[in-house]
């Protein structure tokens, strides 16, 4: 493909600077000076408001949107200075309605659908087709007609078309949006994997319980700009200015930041997890003969004991 | 295709005719020009017609527009008719070598045939032309209401009006579609030759016919829960009145397109 | 702060209602009965949540209250659904329509004029409603959910919390008693969120709706809804308050549905036996909140499912810990 990607050399995956944006000329600018930097492997929600410019912010990066001023660098170069089919190597995008970006008849040939374009030769894209659908658990799919598919499964498809053209950045337009509990959990969990083998996500969601728990860094976009940047928990310290953009924190950290200071619990908390363990570590004991969950099990395994009369619940 | 003939706001006097008179004038007019055979008569009515658009205060880009979309099909009309039109007064002699079967000896390129193709195709255009003049300048509601006062059941109106909002948003959907392919590095509409693009239709037309449908389903379920098509009585809160100007327009019309036919058989 | 509204009258019964849709497609094929044996009542006046997994059966169920299932879908239904005394399969769903109003979760898909008062006024002007008759309906539908003004205003150019809300006020229009909406929230921002449900609520306190809510969000439930249904694979697997079906772990491991983060919290440390403090006597308060914070064995009025719940309970916990 393009040699001008030497995907060792910049640390830097997404760089805007002082980026504008207006769909019409002379009209209101959907993005109104946007600068930031993401470095490759960080794992970032974006948020705000609807109509903050969060997906135009997207497309500019996928190079669908060039810039009216500005500057959109990713992998160390300019949008400006090269094609949008040149990008998705470097840059995967899953919009919000998976049903308009599938386009085969069977599973298999909509993953293999990007790589083919790409030019790669047959057996690679068997290869690829094969490490998408490992990656998103669709083994049992490969010959369905993807719009059949339910909700959940029609996102992971796409997820899987989009990593079969191997970018080093994925980004998530709301990809929770509409799914059930366990759709979302399976598709975070995606998420999560793909940034432990060190790749670089974005998710822009409304789910603020979603960003808390699975990214580390929020930039939260209000009428075309920055309101603020940096991790989670500093991002969502700061319900008065969230609330701004209509962002509140997730009920756990509203929580958190509503108990009195003199208890001794993290007012930052995240997730239930959190500060759960630090109630357990302030109060209770731990008991040695129980099996206690890994975090992103849904809710308590072991049969839980009426602690009054000893009998299982 | 940016060409969209959607209502556009306006105070102009064709805005404010009942939709009744300019529904009389469009099934005039485009009787009329189906019974065009004077190319000159063609072309007169094919002024007439944008004068009426200026009139409108529309804009003409969107006649440009939609002469761009017609291009293929006039394209395709002209090499057929001169072609296969039997004139006499050549221009090119005759291209298929005869002892081809069936159509050997034809293939000459004829006066008469291209003054044939461009006849029709004046007529085309001012075909296309008409259906707007009425969709631009009239609501959709008050289209509906007055195909309802002239008789057609509700449910019948609704379907036939509906289908012009369904264009823009099938438009802005199809290119939804293809920035989504351009996402898989599909470039064959940016780079492809004319085969290629035209071999790169059906992966788009998928997702635009379920998206469609799955988007009908829903429309009709929203519909249905609030009683479309329950009383042969439907009320409406905004109603049509005729006034002595639309009488007016429609005299004119029926005269108008009463001079058109008369031309066919006066005028050879 | 909700009454028991169980002592109204019943509204709204299932008699043992199964439905399949038409058609043999692959969806049909592997899961046909879309709803089965589905037996409950919904009484007047009551704000009811609709939990489950997708394909659990929720859009059917909301399509079934206004006879859109079976009429407009086809396919088979057994057993009944009565509305208002109205059984809906031998009502239209014209009829339907003035009972049940119905709200769907895509804001673009139910809106089709060009106004937002033609809107509002198509409802009615189907049934045939006097003109007059229907702009009053139409101001007083806008006002509740506070879209007065935007009368000329285009749908589309409406934020989704504001099209959801003219979604709501087309469906106010035909005077229903029943307001159904079908995860009406999903796809709308916090705000827009907060704005459905302040209008819905109003409707519920104020003109006494019977409203039916299929919905994901879990603390949205717990703060707004007097009773809670939990459908999976077609059958109503439980149903109680929400603090009653946020308790029941075993049902959550099944379902996997959304229960507020409080709630998961409070799980999270009973689960831990916190406090571990064996020597405290057998009826002494468990100190999440006032008596056993989980299962059907224990009085279960106690598993928090607000803020203030939870809040009230940890303090409760760590200063009688200290």
């Amino acid at each position: 493909m393009n040699e001008v990607f030497q995907r060792t050399a910049t640390a830097v995956a997404i760089e805007i600077e002082d980026l504008e944006y207006g769909y019409q000329p002379h009209g209101v600018m959907a993005l109104g000076g946007v600068s930031f930097a993401i470095r490759r492997g960080e794992f970032v929600g974006i948020v705000g408001h609807n109509g903050a410019g969060k997906t135009t912010l997207l497309k500019t990066v996928v190079g669908l949107l060039l810039p009216t001023s500005g500057r959109v660098t990713v992998g160390g170069v300019d949008t400006r200075q090269t094609t949008v089919a040149d990008l998705t190597t470097w840059v995967g995008f899953v919009s919000q309605n998976p049903d308009q970006q599938l386009f085969a008849q069977t599973v298999v040939e909509e993953i293999a659908f990007g790589p083919r374009n790409l030019g790669l030769s047959e057996e690679e894209i068997r290869e690829r087709v094969a490490m998408g659908i490992a990656m998103t658990g669709l083994e049992e799919f490969r010959h369905e007609f993807p719009p059949a598919l339910a909700k959940g499964d029609r996102a992971r498809v796409v997820i899987a078309s989009v990593l079969a053209m191997q970018p080093e950045i994925i980004i998530l337009d709301e990809p929770t949006t509409g799914q059930d509990y366990r759709g979302s959990r399976q598709i975070m969990q995606i998420a999560r994997r793909l940034h432990e083998e060190g790749r670089t996500v974005l998710v822009v969601t409304h789910d603020m319980a979603l960003v808390a728990e699975y990214a580390e860094r929020a930039i939260v976009l209000c009428r075309g700009q920055v309101l603020l940047d940096g991790t989670t928990a500093t991002v969502f310290s700061q319900p008065e200015v969230l609330r701004r953009t209509h962002v509140m924190p997730p009920q756990i950290t509203q929580l958190a930041q509503t108990l009195p200071p003199e208890l001794g619990l993290p007012t930052d908390a995240l997730t239930v997890e959190q500060l759960g363990q630090a109630v357990v570590e302030r109060v209770g004991q731990r008991r040695t003969d129980v099996f206690y969950p890994r975090t992103d099990v849904f809710y308590p395994r072991v049969p839980l004991k009426c602690r009054d009369e000893g009998r299982d619940v | 295709m940016k060409a969209t003939v959607q209502y556009v706001p306006g105070k102009s006097a064709f805005h404010r005719l009942d939709p009744r008179s300019k529904i009389v004038f469009m099934l005039l007019v485009t009787f009329a020009i189906l019974i065009v055979q004077n190319l000159w008569v063609a072309v007169a009515v094919l002024l007439t017609l944008v004068l009426f658009w200026g009139l409108a205060r529309l804009p003409f880009s969107v006649v440009a527009d939609l002469g761009k979309a017609m291009l293929g099909i006039v394209v395709f009309l002209f090499v057929v008719q001169a072609l296969l039109y039997p004139g006499k007064t050549a221009l090119i002699q005759p291209v298929i070598p005869r002892f081809v079967p069936f159509i050997g000896g034809r293939g000459q390129v004829t006066l008469e045939g291209v003054l044939f193709a461009l006849l029709l195709s004046l007529r085309l255009l001012a075909m296309v032309v008409v259906l707007p003049l009425v969709s631009m300048t009239t609501p959709v509601h008050i289209l509906t209401l007055g195909l309802v006062r002239l008789g057609l059941p509700y449910r019948l109106a609704y379907t036939v009006t509906t289908a012009l909002n369904l264009i823009p948003i099938l438009q802005i959907e199809a290119g939804v579609i293809r920035d989504a392919q351009r996402l898989r590095a599909f470039q064959v509409f940016e780079k492809g030759g004319f085969l290629d693009k035209l071999k790169a239709y059906p992966p788009l037309v998928t997702p635009l016919i379920i998206g469609a449908m799955r988007r009908a389903q829903l429309m009709a379920i929203a519909m249905d829960s609030r009683a479309f098509g329950a009383s042969g009585n439907r009320t409406y809160i905004q109603d049509i009145r005729m006034r002595a100007g639309d009488w007016l327009f429609i005299g004119f019309s029926i005269l108008y397109a009463g001079a058109i036919v008369a031309m066919r058989f006066l005028v050879r | 702060m909700r009454q028991h509204k169980g002592q109204q009258e019943p509204y709204i019964v299932f008699d043992d209602v199964s439905y399949r849709y038409p058609g043999s497609g692959h969806a049909v094929k592997k899961h046909p009965y879309v709803l089965k044996h589905v037996s409950l009542t919904i009484h007047r006046g009551e704000f009811v949540a609709v939990l489950g997994e997708n394909g659990a059966g929720k859009s059917t169920f909301c399509q079934a209250l206004n006879g859109v299932v079976p009429h407009s879908r086809g396919g088979r239904m057994r057993g009944r659904v009565i509305v208002g005394g109205q059984d809906t399969q031998q009502a239209t769903v014209a009829e339907m329509a003035q009972q049940v109003g119905i709200v769907l979760e895509d804001p673009e898909a139910q809106l089709f004029t060009t106004s937002v008062l033609s809107e509002v006024a198509f409802g009615p002007e189907n049934l045939g409603v006097d003109p007059g008759e229907i702009l009053r309906r139409a101001r007083w539908a806008l006002e509740v959910v506070r879209l007065t003004g935007y009368e000329d205003h285009p749908p589309t150019a409406l934020s989704g919390g504001q099209k959801q809300r003219l979604a709501i006020a087309a469906a106010l229009t035909m005077h229903p008693q029943v307001l159904v909406l079908d995860e009406a929230t999903s796809q709308l921002d916090p705000l827009g969120t907060l704005e459905v449900f302040s209008v819905v609520r109003e409707l519920n306190e104020q003109y006494k709706m019977t409203i039916v809510m299929a919905t994901n969000k879990g603390e949205e439930v717990a703060e707004f809804c007097d009773r809670v249904l939990v459908l999976h694979k077609g059958e109503l697997i439980a149903q109680g308050t929400p603090r009653e079906v946020f308790a029941d772990t075993e049902l959550l491991q099944r379902v996997t549905i959304r229960a507020p983060q409080v709630s998961q919290l409070a799980l999270y440390l009973a689960e831990r036996e916190v406090p571990a403090d064996k020597k405290r006597p057998a009826d002494e308060k468990h100190p999440l909140a006032a008596g056993c914070s989980l299962s059907a064995g224990c009085s279960l009025s106690a598993l928090p499912i607000t803020l203030d719940e939870a809040r009230r309970g940890i303090v409760q916990l760590m200063r009688g810990a200290d």
